[in-house]
Formats: structure tokens, sequence, C-alpha cells
């Protein structure tokens, strides 16, 4: 374990006059999983970015394997055995498994035909080395995501890569498939001796995966170690956390206390399609109410009929005494409802529209002067929200991919405020939000509360809900399994709602 | 705390030429042709030629130009325009009254426009498809009931729509291009709707799900298109006070579509400016116009054409690395 597989010393990078990364040192052992961690914008993607052939370097040196080389191209890297997994996933789902694998070196026999057989039998040779079952004519479409992500690794396995970087690659798996992904990681680096670097931002998963770290903050190396301490325990993610962000966030208390108002919003045996079966419950103005589960628990589906993204089946929605059938996103909207979806990128973000565009896009309305969108009106608009969600942004007319996931988080939080909504529905709302960013947006969560928003919270991360919540709903295959008062939040009790339990007599209080 | 990015002076020359390309091939096109043929191609004759007889393709496209950025597309734009001008002309000979011919064709112009938008919506077929079927559907109609030929008036007040000619010299078919270009380029930057249209094309799923009427929104675009196309029936068929069923507006569509495209509109969506179409519709009929000046065969104009409008769309793949 002792050999280095990569040294990377000194890196400079600088954009414009920026420097993003200021003179780091990285080194990884071989076969080992290294955590790479670090806010958003700390400098982790520009430094695999240099590693991977996709950004050149100002100046520094890498060393793989005890060789200085010299990478300047993805092909080069790819050359000397570095494997690149996106956030991503490169799979094209109407090709089958091998056509995947082998997709631009593709095997050909010797009439320059296409020899399907001896891929297939390559494919299965490194999925057995995996110790994965996958079959090789399976559609990509048919497996699931985890598989997915293991074929991509087979992929790289494929053409011998020796060091594979992997982005943020769980951000869409569920935890058992997490737990997959990374039984075969492990098995790689035990048995192939393979080693990975690994992005996240979900600190659990480091701790309870990773054998080393690094952290960057702002373009330099903060800290870096193993895992497992010298006294034998392992660091905990309070302390990572602490590293990441300068200061401690996990341990802060972000739960306030507040007088709730009159119940709002009443929903009453609700159904879409089968997906949710029968759910009530009431919401008051000013309250927090989570909504969780594992996957498949129609909590997406429900709070999208609610919103009017999906039409319900059958049941009852009250809002303010009086009976509503939102039917459409824009009803919804009209009703005071609003929704901040999950999976930004494809749901929230309007990737050809400024920063400015995309925070006045729900109502359009209020910067209006006569029939003309009134440029100082939108300016001030964006503006207020910019101070009152502290949005890091320098220029309001760049295009809104421009800012860092945390920042754009509170742009799509914003233009939703800017609706004044009476109930506002948050979906995963920290989903690809960094540590420090995520404690930003549960205090405006909690701010909007108190002015007597009624707001509904739906996170398959638990630590989400009992931070935040009042209440919480806890869903299992479509049915609304428990109701947990805030004094009866636990992690535990939770879980045993989520996979189909009850709590007895002995309801476990915190 | 707003601050504005350091840039280096070849980075602010990049930003410039990204910016502005198309103001600058135009200008380029401009000079290069002066210094062929001097002041026969700069003499105001020749420029009021230029954009007059490109004036109602360019009317449609400032409408097209929506239709695109909604990342639809309409087919039919040309022989829609017959069917809008030949209605208007029979509503003409009909009633006698010039007015009621033009009303005709905004009624018509719109009413196709809506039952097109419907279906591509509504029934969530591709734009390619629909327009496709009503391009032969228009066509088709057309000629059956004109018999072949096509109709023709003699209404004096209907005449004059577009040969009266300002000061003499500018014909009213080039105040409705200016007009048209100026009406939909400001729909396009200071209106509620025209802000909704790129959001449509840039990120369907996003306007939806931001409580945007998106299918209400694509339906407005084409209602767009089809007010331009009725602008350009009337300038059209009043310029000669008829209209064929075969031989009108054959090519309007591609060559809106060209003008479009030159002018910077991804045919994906989202991206593109309404000033930049009056470009495109500039250099679209300059490149004709300059290759008559310079006396090469005009069974070759196409091919030039055709070349300009992939290396605008190429240059402006360049311009994308860049940024």
């Amino acid at each position: 374990m002792a050999e280095l597989a990569l040294q990377m010393s000194g890196i400079v990078k600088k954009y414009g006059g920026v420097s993003v990364l200021k003179n780091v040192d990285f080194s990884v052992k071989s076969g080992e999983i290294h955590a790479l961690l670090g806010e958003n914008g700390a400098g982790k993607t520009t430094l695999m970015n240099i590693l991977g052939g996709v950004t050149p370097m100002d100046s520094g040196s890498v060393r793989l394997f005890d060789r200085m080389v010299n990478i300047h191209s993805p092909l080069d890297a790819q050359r000397e055995g570095i494997a690149f997994i996106h956030q991503e996933l490169n799979v094209i789902n109407d090709l089958a498994v091998y056509e995947n694998m082998f997709l631009g070196n593709e095997l050909r026999n010797r009439f320059r035909r296409l020899d399907i057989a001896r891929m297939c039998e390559e494919t299965s040779k490194v999925f057995e080395r995996m110790n994965v079952s996958i079959d090789p004519r399976a559609m990509m479409r048919d497996l699931d995501t985890s598989h997915k992500q293991i074929v991509e690794i087979a992929k790289s396995l494929l053409r011998s890569a020796r060091l594979i970087i992997m982005d943020e690659p769980t951000t869409s798996l569920t935890q058992k498939e997490i737990d997959n992904v990374f039984a075969i990681m492990r098995n790689l680096t035990k048995t192939q001796g393979t080693t990975i670097i690994f992005i996240s931002h979900k600190l659990g998963e480091v701790v309870e995966f990773c054998d080393s770290y690094t952290v960057l903050r702002n373009g330099e190396k903060v800290s870096d170690g193993s895992i497992v301490q010298e006294d034998g325990s392992k660091i905990s993610q309070a302390e990572i956390a602490r590293m990441m962000v300068g200061r401690d966030v996990l341990s802060e208390d972000v739960y306030q206390h507040r007088e709730l108002g009159d119940v709002y919003y009443t929903v009453e045996d609700l159904c879409v399609g089968n997906d949710v079966k029968g759910v009530s419950f009431e919401l008051r103005r000013g309250e927090i109410l989570g909504i969780t589960g594992l996957l498949g628990d129609g909590k997406d589906q429900l709070i999208r009929c609610l919103f009017g993204d999906l039409p319900k089946t059958s049941g009852h929605v009250y809002l303010d005494g009086q009976e509503v059938n939102i039917a459409h996103p824009a009803q919804g909207k009209k009703k005071g409802v609003g929704y901040l979806p999950p999976n930004r990128k494809e749901n929230a973000i309007i990737k050809d529209l400024s920063v400015q565009g995309n925070l006045t896009i729900v109502n359009l309305e209020k910067c209006l002067q006569g029939i003309r969108i009134s440029r100082r009106k939108e300016r001030e608009t964006v503006q207020r929200f910019k101070d009152r969600l502290s949005i890091k942004v320098h220029n309001f007319d760049h295009p809104i991919t421009s800012l860092s996931g945390g920042n754009q988080q509170k742009v799509v939080l914003a233009k939703w405020l800017n609706a004044d909504p009476q109930v506002m529905i948050l979906a995963n709302p920290t989903q690809g939000v960094d540590v420090g960013a995520k404690n930003e947006i549960y205090l405006e969560i909690m701010k909007l509360a108190q002015t007597g928003v009624g707001v509904i919270v739906t996170s398959g991360e638990a630590q989400e809900i009992i931070r935040t919540c009042d209440r919480a709903l806890v869903m299992y295959h479509g049915e609304l399994r428990g109701i947990l008062n805030r004094d009866e939040l636990t992690e535990e009790n939770i879980m045993i709602l989520a996979t189909g339990g009850t709590l007895g007599e002995d309801k476990k209080e915190r | 705390m707003q601050t504005t990015e350091v840039l280096t002076s070849k980075q602010k020359f990049k930003k410039f030429l990204g910016e502005y390309n198309i103001l600058l091939v135009t200008l380029l096109m401009v000079v290069v042709s002066t210094c062929l043929k001097g002041f026969t191609f700069l003499s105001l004759n020749n420029i009021i030629n230029i954009i007059r007889s490109n004036s109602v393709i360019g009317i449609i496209a400032f409408g097209m130009a929506f239709v695109i950025i909604t990342g639809n597309i309409d087919l039919s734009v040309g022989a829609e325009m017959v069917a809008v001008a030949a209605l208007s002309i029979t509503v003409i000979n009909l009633t006698n009254s010039a007015i009621l011919g033009v009303l005709t064709a905004f009624v018509a112009g719109i009413a196709f426009s809506v039952i097109t938008g419907v279906i591509i919506t509504k029934g969530r077929v591709p734009s390619f498809i629909v327009t496709l079927g009503f391009q032969y559907i228009y066509r088709s109609v057309l000629t059956y009931a004109l018999n072949g030929g096509g109709v023709t008036t003699k209404n004096d007040a209907y005449l004059a729509i577009s040969s009266t000619e300002i000061f003499g010299v500018i014909p009213l078919q080039i105040v409705y291009f200016f007009v048209m270009a100026l009406i939909y380029w400001y729909i396009s930057k200071y209106t509620t709707l025209g802000r909704r249209i790129y959001a449509v094309g840039s990120n369907e799923r996003a306007a939806r799900l931001s409580g945007i009427k998106t299918d209400r929104i694509k339906i407005m675009a084409f209602v767009l298109l089809g007010i331009a196309i009725a602008v350009g029936a009337i300038a059209e068929s009043s310029r000669m006070g008829s209209i064929n069923s075969t031989s009108s507006g054959t090519s309007y569509e591609l060559n809106a579509i060209a003008m479009v495209v030159i002018g910077g509109v991804a045919m994906e969506g989202g991206k593109g400016k309404l000033s930049n179409t009056v470009f495109g519709a500039f250099i679209f009929g300059m490149i004709s116009n300059i290759l008559t000046l310079v006396g090469i065969n005009t069974k070759l104009v196409n091919a030039v054409k055709g070349a300009i409008i992939i290396i605008a769309v190429l240059l402006q793949r360049g311009n994308k690395n860049n940024n």
C-alpha cells in the first residue's frame, strides 16, 4: 500500500486573473479509495480535469506510478490508464451492454464484420473479475442506475485503467445501489490493485467506504490523511465538514421553535395512479412538514400532483377551507403553491436564460411596466433576492450555468419566493448543494416558515428531515405509513416506518 | 457588489466578434461588393431592390424565428402564404373592399397557425411532420380550387398597399419589413411572451414547472408566425394584384429558415436574437444580388447560398467553443 499511484505537485491554475488552484499537492496511494473533498468551487473538478487531460495546468508536475507524465488530452489520460467517470452517466440506453462496453473500439472478425461473440465474451470476463452478473446482451435501458454505473466502471477496466476518477457517482443512486457500487469498488482495489479517486458531497459514504481523504478549500489543500485515525477510530463527518467549510456546520442547529398558525392546506384521501394510495394530511400556516421514505414510496408523485404536474386519480385538496382542483402547474402557481423540483438541471434550470432571466421567470408580471418588461424593476428584484439569500453572483446577465450548484439552487428558490407562495413545496432542496450552502438553505426554509408560509420538504435523507421539520409523513409503497411529531423524529423511527414497520407502544422519543 | 470581469484585450476582441459577428459579416459583404462593383451596388436603387425583393420572405422569417426558438419548425409557410393571399383576394373580389380583404388575411393567418399549433402541442406530433403535411394540403387544395391557375384583383386600394412609394422612392413593402422587424424584436426582448418563448425552447420541463403554460406559448409562437405570414401575403399579392397556386411562394419556407439560421438562431431552440435575423435576411438577399452584379451564372446562386448557410452555422459553432 505504500507505493504512490499518483503524485501531483505544485499544481497552479488561473482563469483570467483568478487563481483556482494555488500550488496544490495531491497524492494517492496505490490500491486505495481516496476521497477528494471540498465545497463547490474549491477546485476539485479543475484538479481532476487537469489529471484527465481536459484542462491544461499553468504549472506543476504529475507523477503516475513513479513516472513523470505529460497529459495534454483525454486520450493521453486514457493511454496512461486513467479513467474518468463523470457525474452524468455516459451510457447509450438503446444499445446492448456489450455495445456500450466496446463503443468506439468495436472488435471485428477477419471479414471486418462485428465480432459480437467475442465482445460478449470479453464483457463477461470483466464482469466476472468484478464479481457481478450482468447479461452482456441485455439492453442498457433495462438496467437500474447502479448497474449502469457498474457498466461504466467495467468499461474503464476493459480499457485497462489503473486509476479511476469518479465524480459524484452516487447522487442518483438509492442506498442499496450505493452499497452495490461500493462493494464492487472495494473488490476492485483489493483484487486488481486499482486505485480510485472518489469525489462526493455525501460525507456519510466517505467515512464509511473510503481509505483516505484530501480536503481542498478555495484552491488550496487544507488537509489530508487516513479515514481511520491513529487511535483506530474513524474521523467524524463533522470534522471533515469543518475542514471543508472552515467552521462547524453539521452541529449548527438550524431548527427554531415557532408558534404554528391555523390549518391552511388539507389533503384528503389523495390517489395518484398506483403510486399514491389514499394519503391524507393537514398543513398549518408556518409549519414545516417533511415527507420521506425510500425509493418507490410515491412521495415524488404525491407532490407533483399537489402542484398540478400529475393528474390526481381521486381525493380532495382544500386551500384555506376551499376545495381546489389543480390540474396544471400554472394553476398551482395561481393558487399560491410553489414547487422547487428535484434534479435541478432537468427540471429547474433554464440554461439559455441569464441569472436574472431565471430568477424572474415565475412572476414576470411583477416586473412589467405596461406591456414592457422593465429592466430596472427586474434588476431591483434580482438585487433584493441576491441580498436576502446571499447569492454569490458577479453579473446578473451571465448564464445561470456559470453559478455553483448551491447558488443555482438559491436562484430557483428565489424565483418562487418572488411569486409569494402560501404553500411552498421543496423537493430535495439541498440536492447537489455543498455543505456550507446547505445550512444557508435550511435557514431560508426556517425564515420562510416564520413568515406564515406552509412548507413541505421532501427528502430521502433522514437527517435533512430531522434538522428542519416540525412533523414528518413517512411513506411506504404509496401509502402513508405514519406521521412523526418533532419529538418522535429520529432516524430509527423514520427507518422503521419507511421499511413498512409499525411503531409500537414503546415509540422511541428523542 | 457588482463586479465586472477583467478581460484581456484578446478576450475582449473575441467577445466582440462573438456578439457582433453577423453585423461584421454584413459589413464585410457590403465592403467587398462595393469594391467589386462600386456605386452600382451602393446605389439607392440597388439597395432598395435588394430589400424589397426579400421583404416578404424576411417578414415571414421574423415569425419563423420565434417558432424555431421554441424548438419547432414550420415547413408550410410558403403554401400557407399563398392560401392566405388567395382567400384575401377572393374576399376583395366578392366584396370590393380592400379592408375586408386585409382582415381576412389576418384571420386566416392566425386561424391556420392555431390549428397547426394545437395539433402539434395537444396531439404531440412533431412540428416537422404536421407542417410537412399541411404544405401538401395547402398546395393541393389551392391547385384544385384555382384549377392550377391564380386569382387576380384590380382593386386600386389593395394595389396601393404595396405600390405606394414614400418620397417617390421607398416602396411601402420595405416599410412593412422594418416595422415588422421592430415589432417582433420588441416582442422578443421586452415582453413576457418573448421571454417565455425562450424559456420554453431552452428547457420545456423547467418552464412548465415554473408555472408557464408551455403549450399555449408554443401556439402563440405559431400565431406570431401566422401574423407575419398574413403581412407577407398582403405585401406579396398586392404588389402584382395576383397570386398563383403553383408558382407563388415556392421554397419560401426554406429561404425563411435559411435567413433565421444565418441570423444565428439555433435549430435546437432557446437561443438566438431577432435583431440578427434582420441581418440574416440582408446577407441572404445580398448574395444573389452581388453574384448577378459580378456576372456569375444565376444557376449557381443557390450553390453559394447553400455554402453560406453551412459556413454561417460553422462560425457560430466556433464561437460557442471560445466562450
